[in-house]
This record gives C-alpha cells, sequence and structure tokens, in this order.
C-alpha cells in the first residue's frame, strides 16, 4: 500500500474521511447556528429575564414570566382561541382546495387559465387582501351583507368583525381563501400522477364516482394531504398579519391569538421578556404536536 | 352464446383516424390475439370493446346485446391491464373482491369466490398483502384474480405480459393456455408479440394502421399469409421478400426473382399477375446442395440452428441451418428451395395469389 504509507503515522484514512466530512458540513452548522440555534436560544434566555422592550435591559426573574402567563389564564385562553382558528380555516382549506384540485384536474374549459387565476390569492399580499376582505365584510356598505339580504338569508345588516363569533367566521374563510390555492397546488400535481388505468379498472369493476373517488383517489391523496395538513397547521398556528389586520385580535380577546399576544407584549406593553416566554410556550405546543403527529405518520407508514 | 362482434367500428381521434372501419366477429370461448405493429389500434379496439372508448361509428355486440351505449361495468366483461391496475392501498384478497363488492355481493359469498380464485391461481400465501409487496408475476396473477372472480363471459388482456422477463413470460403463456382452456370462456388478447399470439391463440388478428390484414388461425396465418404485410411481419426471422415475375415454362410456372429462375411444381395455365412479391421463409432455403449459389453475409449461431444471411447475386436471403455448423461469411455455398412452399403476391395490391394446384 504505497498509497497509505505516504500519510503520517497515526492518521488512518478513517479518520482523515472523517475530518473531512466536518470540513464539508462546517458551513451548513455555522449557517444554521447563526439564523435558527442563536435565536432560539436567545429567546429561550430572554423568557427568563423581566425586559423593557425600548432599552432591552432587563434582569434575570426565572420562571415568573411562565407562573404569570399559565397562571393569569391568558396564555390557555389564547390557546383555544389559536385551536379553534387553526382547526376552523384548516379544515375549509383542505375541503376547498381538495374540490377545486378535482375541477381543475377535469377537461374543464379555459384550464389552464383557471389553474393560474386560483393562485392568485395565494400570491396576493396579506395587506391588500385583508383590506379588500374588510371592505366586503364592511357591516355598512359590505357586499356581503348587501348580497345576503339581497338574497333574504338575513334581514337586517350583520356585524362580521366587530362580535363573534363572527369575527372568528369571517378570519377562518378569509384564512381559508387565502391559503387553499396551496392546497390545490399539491394535491392537484399528485392527483396528475395517479394512473389513469386505476379509474379505468375501477370503471369495469363497477365503480361509480363516488366509489372512486373514495375507493381510488383518496387513499392516493393520503400521503400529500398528510404533508399538506403538518404544514399548514404550523402555519396557521403562527398566522400573525391576516389576523391582526383583520381584527387586531377582537372583539374584546375574540380573535386574539397567540402570536398576536407575543406582539402585544412585545411593542404594545414593551414586555419583551414576556412575550418571549409566550412564543416559547407556543414552540412547545406546536413540538408536542409535531412530535405526535411524525410518530403517528411512522407508525402508519410501518 | 357470447358471439363478439365488431360491426363497421370507427374510431378517430379528433383529426386522427385509429380505426377505419373495423368488422370482425369472434366465436364463442374463442382466444382471439390481436396483434400488429405498435400504433396499430390494438389497444384502441379492445378499449372501445370494454366500453373505456366510445367508437366514432359502428356497432359493437356482446352476445346479442348492443353494448355501445353500455357502461364498462355493464358489458359482462372483464380486464387486465399491462400495468396490472391494482389498488396499491388494497390487500391482494381485497382487491380481488372489488368488483364483488361493488356488485352487491354479500360477504360471505365473496369469501367462497375469493377462496376459490386464489386456489385456482396459487393465491394463498399472499392474500393480506399489499400489491407493492409482489413481484411483477405475483401482481399480474392477482390482476387476474380480479378479472376471474366475476366470471365474465368475455376476458379482455392488453399486453398483460409484457412486463416480466423471459422466463416469467413462457411461464404465464402457459398458465393463460391452461386458464383459457379450464373457463372456456371467450378471451381477447392484444399482444405485439408474435410468439404469444402463435402459441395461444385459436385465431390470430393481424392489424396494422387500423386495419384487419387477416383474421385466421396461427398455422394460416405462418402458412398462407394473406398479404405481402403478414408475410413480412410473421415469423422471426422474417421471410425474404423480393420483386419478380412469373412466365411460363413448357406448362410448368417460372418464377423470375433476382438472378434465379425457379421452376414451380403448378401447372402454368389461368390467369396470373404480370409483377408479383416473390416471399421464401428461412426455413425453405436449403443450404448445402442445389442448382443456385449465394454469398455468406452474415453467421448468427443461436445454439439449436443458425441463421444465415445469404447473397445469391442481388437476391436477399436469409437461411436456417441445423446446429452450429462451420459456414463463414464471404464463403460462396449452393443452395436450393422448397419450391412449392414459396409464397407469392399480386404486386398491384399485396395479396396473396395461390398458382392453380396448390
Ligand atoms: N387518446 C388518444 N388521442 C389521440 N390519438 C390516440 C389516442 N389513443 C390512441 N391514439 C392513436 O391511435 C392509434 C392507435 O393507438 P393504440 O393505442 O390502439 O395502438 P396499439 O396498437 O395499442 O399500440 P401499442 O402496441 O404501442 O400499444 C395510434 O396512432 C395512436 O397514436
Ligand atoms: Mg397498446
Amino acid at each position: 500500500m504505497p498509497d497509505l504509507a505516504l500519510q503520517r503515522p497515526g492518521l488512518s484514512r478513517e479518520r482523515r474521511d472523517a475530518l473531512l466530512g466536518l470540513l464539508l458540513i462546517a458551513p451548513t452548522v455555522l449557517v444554521l447556528g447563526a439564523v435558527i440555534v442563536y435565536p432560539l436560544l436567545s429567546a429561550i434566555a430572554l423568557s427568563f429575564q423581566s425586559v423593557y422592550t425600548p432599552t432591552l435591559e432587563g434582569h434575570w426573574v426565572g420562571l415568573a414570566n411562565y407562573r404569570e402567563l399559565l397562571g393569569a389564564g391568558g396564555f390557555w385562553a389564547a390557546l383555544l382561541t389559536t385551536a379553534i382558528w387553526t382547526a376552523g380555516t384548516l379544515t375549509l382549506q383542505i375541503l376547498i382546495g381538495v374540490a377545486m384540485a378535482l375541477l381543475l384536474h377535469q377537461n374543464i374549459l379555459f384550464r389552464s387559465l383557471a389553474r393560474s387565476l386560483v393562485l392568485f390569492p395565494y400570491f396576493l399580499s396579506t395587506v391588500v387582501a385583508v383590506l379588500v376582505w374588510r371592505w366586503l365584510f364592511n357591516d355598512l356598505y359590505g357586499i356581503v351583507n348587501h348580497a345576503l339580504m339581497a338574497a333574504g338569508v338575513i334581514d337586517a345588516p350583520v356585524n362580521w368583525l366587530g362580535a363573534m363569533p363572527n369575527a372568528m367566521l369571517s378570519i377562518m374563510v378569509v384564512g381559508a381563501w387565502k391559503f387553499f390555492p396551496f392546497v390545490v397546488i399539491a394535491v392537484l400535481a399528485r392527483l396528475q400522477t395517479i394512473p389513469e388505468a386505476l379509474y379505468e379498472a375501477a370503471r369495469i369493476d363497477g365503480a361509480g364516482p363516488i366509489s372512486r373517488f373514495f375507493d381510488v383517489t383518496l387513499p392516493q391523496l393520503r400521503d400529500v394531504l398528510t404533508i399538506v395538513i403538518l404544514l399548514r397547521t404550523v402555519w396557521d398556528f403562527k398566522e400573525f398579519d391576516l389576523i391582526y389586520l383583520m381584527t387586531g385580535g377582537g372583539p374584546v380577546n375574540g380573535t386574539r391569538t397567540l402570536p398576536l399576544i407575543v406582539y402585544q407584549q412585545a411593542f404594545g406593553l414593551n414586555q419583551m421578556g414576556m412575550a418571549a416566554a409566550y412564543a416559547v410556550s407556543m414552540m412547545l405546543v406546536m413540538l408536542v404536536f409535531m412530535l405526535a403527529y411524525l410518530q403517528r405518520a411512522r407508525k402508519a407508514a410501518a | 352464446m357470447v358471439q363478439v362482434v365488431f360491426e363497421k367500428v370507427s374510431k378517430a381521434y379528433g383529426d386522427t383516424v385509429a380505426i377505419p372501419g373495423l368488422d370482425l366477429v369472434i366465436e364463442s370461448g374463442e382466444f382471439v390475439s390481436l396483434l400488429g405493429p405498435s400504433g396499430c389500434g390494438k389497444s384502441t379496439t379492445l378499449r372501445m370493446l370494454a366500453g373505456l372508448e366510445q367508437p366514432s361509428s359502428g356497432s359493437i355486440r356482446i352476445g346479442d346485446r348492443d353494448v355501445v351505449n353500455l357502461a364498462p361495468a355493464a358489458r359482462d366483461i372483464a380486464m387486465v391491464f399491462q400495468s396490472y391496475a391494482l389498488y396499491p392501498h388494497m390487500t391482494v384478497a381485497e382487491n380481488i373482491c372489488y368488483p364483488l363488492k361493488k356488485r352487491g355481493v354479500a360477504k360471505a359469498d365473496r369469501a367462497i369466490k375469493l377462496a376459490e380464485v386464489a386456489a385456482l391461481l396459487q393465491l394463498e400465501p399472499l392474500l393480506a398483502r399489499k400489491p407493492g409487496q409482489l413481484s411483477g408475476g405475483q401482481q399480474q396473477r392477482v390482476a387476474l384474480g380480479r378479472a376471474l372472480v366475476r366470471e365474465p363471459s368475455v376476458f379482455l388482456l392488453d399486453e398483460p405480459l409484457s412486463n416480466l422477463d423471459a422466463s416469467l413470460r413462457a411461464h404465464m403463456r402457459a398458465e393463460l393456455i391452461e386458464l383459457h382452456r379450464r373457463l372456456g370462456k371467450t378471451m381477447v388478447y392484444v399482444t405485439h408479440d408474435q410468439l404469444e399470439a402463435m402459441t395461444m391463440s385459436s385465431r390470430i388478428a393481424v392489424m396494422r394502421a387500423g386495419e384487419l390484414q387477416q383474421f385466421a388461425p396461427p398455422d394460416e396465418i405462418y402458412n398462407r399469409p394473406a398479404n405481402v404485410f403478414v408475410a413480412g411481419f410473421i415469423g422471426t426471422p422474417a421471410m425474404a421478400l423480393a420483386d419478380g415475375s412469373l412466365a411460363d415454362g413448357g406448362g410448368h410456372l417460372v418464377v423470375h426473382v433476382g438472378s434465379l429462375a425457379v421452376a414451380l411444381p403448378f401447372a402454368a395455365n389461368g390467369v396470373r399477375p404480370d409483377a408479383v412479391t416473390v416471399g421464401i421463409r428461412p426455413e425453405d432455403v436449403l443450404v448445402g446442395e442445389g442448382p443456385w449459389q449465394a454469398q455468406v453475409r452474415l453467421v448468427e449461431p443461436t445454439g439449436y440452428e443458425t441463421i444465415v444471411a445469404l447473397d445469391a447475386d442481388g437476391l436477399a436471403l436469409t437461411a436456417r441451418v441445423p446446429g452450429s455448423n462451420a459456414l463463414r461469411v464471404g464463403e460462396t455455398v449452393a443452395f436450393d428451395l422448397r419450391r412449392e412452399r414459396i409464397h407469392l403476391f399480386d404486386k398491384s395490391d399485396g395479396r396473396r395469389w395461390e398458382p392453380a394446384g396448390r
């Protein structure tokens, strides 16, 4: 082995490969550390302090922030609000998204045009979307009330954003409108890979359109829906701008989800430490959810 | 009696005419292969019979029913797909039972049927598995099982063996023949593999560009091809085809092809075409002795026999020589022809022409 004989003694080929490996992943590790691990650790550190936002000066308070957050009941109420918002808007997103994907998968007229148009809400800036929707929902001159009254569904204008549970329903609808295109894209891409022969076999086997959906399409969509639900749950759970701009968390605290509290604590009440405590708690909730979910996914795959 | 009848059936996709007009009668219990080159309309024909495509015109009858406007499930047919098309999330048992379930067969009856089919196809050990956990041959058998379980009167198979390796294909071929013999059901089998068609079919429908070229039993297709296309398409290595002419050589028919003048053992009476296409199968070229000389162009030993490409003064011939032998490229050999087996086609329309007395 002339090749090995040239190496420094004590540095075997395996050791050298290991060192090379470390060298190669070092940039990734450094970048991840700088943009994820460091902020995360600072947030956790902040959550144990009482910090005045404008000066960022503060002192160590231990678990006091957490004690207050859990004790005052604000956390649990907001967690419930967040869960309701997430479940509601996600359900709507999935139902509308899957239905729309099925429709766009058909040979309809202007299919490619429709496929591009359907993405519009997803690409629209949230601020613009919210302005438009607030106008639509306006209790005095909004078209929603106008249309519903004209159709005879209601006989007096409804206060869509200023009363509960209307405000919650309204933001769920707007969330669904804004984010269903994501579901459409993912599901449509999967639909196009389902072999046509499966549908033909099902037709010969005597399955009608509904059977074909439940026996062929839906099982094939299961994996993609799992991923979509997982991703969208996380994103909806931490959704901030849409809710903040639509209702600001109101009426009273009716739509005040956890991200809104974090913002209020940090910049409304200038309590950066408290805000960090809320943010960290939020992360823990999502972590528990993620782990439970991954566990289930792994069990289902086995 | 479940006869399958295509009557003036045509199919066009937009401007492309896949099938210009097909007439075909498949008798009850027959095993019919649709054979032809890629794109000739075999699958289209089968899919129209299945109800997966709507014919542009014409009528299709299964038994005494016109099925053109019937849904696939109402046609009393079952189909096996080239890709098997098994439902990936269902077990083998669920796959096989699916057509029964959709027809509202009671659970207990389904179990009985499943047991029968599983026994017939030796699927018992696999019933709890998913298709993804099966080999190609096993998936093939499950697909067959799903077709069998309903006991349809016509089975449709679209290249069901083409995804299998050579030895498994030979094995499945034998199984299919046996299955057909046992069930006695009408089977329509699409393939572009002539070996499959020749070994399994009671009759072969040779198609080209959507038109039926010949519909006959395998030995007739091979020994009496109806036209130049069938002659060239059937048989490996292919029949040598060359332009020639016919003449009267003192009462005997003489065919001139290349520089050869071959006296045929047939009388020269009656009308005959001016120009012909002459077809000579490799096994009808006898290398060793004979009145003619040819140069060896190519030698392909296959073990059992050797395929030899010959050049007889510009006329290209192929010969099958038994065993492996010492022929060398460039060598000149003598050869003879089995004259009574030379095929003649009218050059004007490509149709087979039979001399008087054959
Ligand atoms: N959906 C379609 N749209 C347009 N043309 C089609 C369609 N399906 C088939 N064709 C055309 O019809 C003709 C017959 O096709 P078909 O699939 O029946 O051929 P095939 O004999 O089964 O060929 P292969 O051996 O390759 O499967 C081809 O020329 C094909 O291009
Ligand atoms: Mg085909």
